[in-house]
């Protein structure tokens, strides 16, 4: 475990900020690690933005990750494994540390994206975070993982899905920035999804009928009887216990769960009605056959690339199909899977504008 | 006193609402830990709460009900609008409760 040093906090951020870039591993780390620990510290706005700018300077993506060591405190974390260092004891930061690998290769190799922002963002990860933390999730720069409780949960760090959702949040950000309330939530949710999807297959090389389309199978501890979070195969099936209940993802728009837009409501549901998408994702990889990296992930990557922060359900089906269209032409046999996803889940799309209903 | 913490959102949205309260109750205490278990309330009493991230993603919130006297008392935060004192109580709470 390598204890790691932060420079001096009177080192100016711009000095800071070209060290990133030493060849000097312990410079380079230090320099990271006191750049995150003042900004988080002081929650200083010009702070945290000099750091945007020195995370998005061309990294390659470069990974670090970091041990909360069960602290709520990210900035009290200690770096345990960078870039180009070998394994070490403690599972969770090499599970961490390859998924984030894993998914970072996925993008540049099957959408030729560069990092999360596509110019190389640093990829930070950290884990053993709080205590019996049941959760994982992308604070707008960093992914943070817990161990779980231990009952219902198991690390978190354990599902490749998990962390490429997480990863994948980073993405949506830096291209559509949907809204994470009601149904841009939900559609910024399912993307999620979708990558996370798409990663795993990948990872086990797949294609969409050989794939079990969960997300995270792998966080449950044996006791627990559920297959997964979600099931984008079937919404609403994942699991059905006396513990937690049914799941409530409906799979098509009848069913679609209105919730208030509070904590308490989910955001509208931004993990519920994200079924409605997945589904339709799911059934435009196996309506097309193959992997579900290729045509029908190509046509939701520029999809999303092309959506904006208000995108809703019908105005991305709609931006699919000329997608589609662009890609794959004019009543292609994409395109018409892409129509037949779509319909599946009580969504029309049609290339002709006047038909588009709200 | 009764102590119960619930949470909300999160990756495993669908799933940690449904799960039941963790909580503590101070008859069931050490008179020491008790007294701990009132400094840290009383912390995040008298903190200003932290306000949320909008580009954080899947974070949790987490409500602590205090009951004692006639009104409960209700306190929030989120996974990135921690104060260190609610953290405190948090930690606790996950340490101590059933
Ligand atoms: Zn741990
Ligand atoms: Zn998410």
């Amino acid at each position: 475990m390598s204890a790691h040093r932060t420079l001096s906090c009177i080192t100016p951020p711009f000095i800071l900020t070209r060290l990133l870039d030493s060849d000097n591993h312990a410079i380079r780390d230090a320099a990271l690690s006191t750049l995150l620990t003042s900004a988080q510290l002081r929650g200083e706005r010009g702070v945290r933005s000099l750091i945007a700018g020195a995370l998005v300077t061309p990294g390659d993506g470069r990974r670090s990750i970091f041990d909360c060591r069960h602290s709520t405190f990210l900035p009290s974390a200690t770096l345990v494994r960078s870039e180009g260092e070998a394994d070490v004891a403690d599972v969770s930061v090499n599970q961490a540390f390859n998924g984030l690998g894993t998914t970072r290769d996925f993008f540049r190799t099957v959408f030729q994206r560069d990092s999360i922002d596509g110019r190389g963002m640093r990829l930070l990860g950290y884990v053993h975070r709080g205590r019996h933390y049941n959760n994982a999730f992308w604070d707008g720069q960093e992914m943070v993982f817990g161990d779980g409780d231990g009952e219902v949960f198991s690390d978190f760090t354990g599902s490749l899905g998990v962390i490429a959702h997480e990863l994948a949040h980073g993405v949506t950000e830096h291209t559509a920035g949907l809204e994470y309330h009601n149904q841009s939530g939900a559609l910024n949710e399912s993307l999620s999804d979708v990558a996370g999807a798409m990663v795993t297959q990948w990872f086990l090389q797949q294609t969409a009928d050989q794939a079990d389309w969960l997300i995270g199978a792998e966080v449950f501890t044996p006791n627990i009887d559920a297959d997964a979070l979600r099931s984008m195969k079937a919404p609403g099936t994942a699991f059905d216990n006396k513990l937690f209940g049914k799941d409530p993802q409906p799979d098509h728009m009848d069913r679609f769960v209105e919730l208030p837009d509070t904590d308490q409501g989910d955001n509208g549901g931004v993990h519920i009605n994200s079924g409605i998408p997945n589904k339709a994702f799911y059934l435009l990889a196996t309506g097309i056959g193959g992997y579900s990296w290729d045509a029908p992930g190509r046509i939701w990557y520029e999809s999303m690339k092309a959506s904006t922060a208000t995108t809703e359900f019908q105005g991305f089906a709609d931006i699919t199909l000329r997608k589609a269209e662009e890609l794959y032409g004019t009543e292609s046999r994409e395109q018409q899977a892409v129509k037949e996803a779509w319909s599946g889940v009580g969504i029309q799309v049609s290339t002709t504008p006047t038909l588009r209903r709200q | 006193m009764r102590v119960s913490l619930t949470t909300h959102g999160g990756l495993a949205a669908a799933i940690t609402r449904q799960l039941p309260p963790r909580v503590a109750d101070t008859d069931q205490l050490s008179p020491e830990v008790a007294a701990e278990l009132r400094g840290l309330i009383d912390a995040v009493r008298g903190d200003p709460p932290g306000r949320p991230d909008p580009a954080a993603r899947d974070a949790m919130t987490y409500t602590i009900v205090v009951e004692h006297g006639p009104e409960p008392t209700t306190l929030t935060a989120s996974d990135t609008a921690m104060t260190k004192s609610f953290a405190d109580l948090l930690d606790w709470v996950e340490r101590n409760a059933a």
